[in-house]
């Protein structure tokens, strides 16, 4: 099953690539450095999906108190940490040549730093705290808590005045673009979910192959 | 506005080397996991086979009539000289 599910994710983002830069059209005001926008959009909306999945599998957690709760949380937070930290960074090489800057503290690149920062975090509490059960807790409560600044960072766009554009996708009256520029997003989109979902479902075998050999 | 392909291959390229990377590690971690796993269970093998044996050796010795001191543990069996 986790084979099939990195194959498909392989063929997703070769299928990707090829939607990218062969089928997307060339942008007409910022030329083909707006390419990088298939890579950063599904980074940034994939770890939108992880930090959900930590949030529910966190409550779950909580009240059902199942250590395969806490492997999923454990595993998704990882791989979001490293989707969003890779969006932050394709946004940031995206913005130097249309916005003139590597980085600025608007609303948009503040909150989703804070997000990127507290994920951080509940990885580094999980490794501070040796006791499995009560780092399972603590990670489960922040893991909830900091799931509350993913609308913030979506809709900072909109809320306040903001350098950054507003969302090509998941936005009020739908996406208003070409077909064209359409596809070739989504199908990277789901590229990336996959990706995600391959590397999750190997995290958490590998987390319980862990707790097994430890025991 | 310049095409600025070098911004494009380094987006690309970076999210390319970051994934393989995290790739590479869970295929080492799941490998040693794997390792641990055979070693833990060999090692829970050996004690068994051992305990076999001692048990054995124990059938064939005799235990010591000698009283324990504090700090000087009692003679192995295969150590002791054989009773008259």
């Amino acid at each position: 099953m986790v084979r099939i599910l990195g194959w498909l994710a392989a063929a997703g983002l070769l299928a990707g690539l090829v939607m990218a830069f062969g089928v997307a059209p060339r942008e007409v005001t910022q030329g083909n450095v707006q390419r990088i926008m298939y890579v950063h959009v599904p980074l940034i909306l994939a770890s939108y999906v992880a930090f959900g999945l930590v949030a529910i599998a966190s409550v779950v957690y909580l009240v059902r108190r199942h250590a395969a709760a806490d492997r999923l949380a454990h595993a998704s937070a990882e791989v979001g940490v490293i989707f969003v930290g890779l969006g932050i960074a394709t946004g940031s090489i995206w913005g130097k040549p249309t916005w003139g800057t590597w980085w600025t503290w608007d609303a948009r690149l503040t909150s989703v730093a804070i997000l990127f920062v507290m994920y951080l975090g509940y990885l580094l509490l999980r490794g501070t705290i040796d006791d499995p059960e009560r780092a399972a807790r603590y990670c489960a409560v922040l893991g909830i808590v900091a799931a509350l600044d993913i609308p913030l960072v979506h809709f900072s766009v909109y809320w306040w005045r903001t350098l950054h554009q507003p969302p090509s996708l998941m936005k009020p009256g739908g996406f208003t673009g070409s077909t064209s520029i359409l596809w070739p997003l989504l199908v990277n989109l789901l590229a990336f979910v996959l990706l995600y979902a391959y590397f999750v479902a190997r995290r958490v075998r590998l987390l319980r192959a862990e707790a097994e050999a430890t025991a | 506005m310049p095409d600025n392909w070098g911004f494009v291959a380094a987006a690309y390229g970076l999210t390319a080397v970051v994934l393989l990377i995290y790739w590479r590690r869970l295929t080492t971690k799941e490998r040693d996991v794997e390792r641990l796993t055979a070693e833990r269970s060999r090692f829970s093998a050996e004690p068994s086979r051992e305990r076999l044996t001692g048990e054995r050796s124990g059938l064939t010795g005799e235990r010591s009539h000698e009283p324990s001191r504090t700090g000087h543990p009692r003679p192995e069996p295969s150590s002791r000289p054989p009773l008259q």
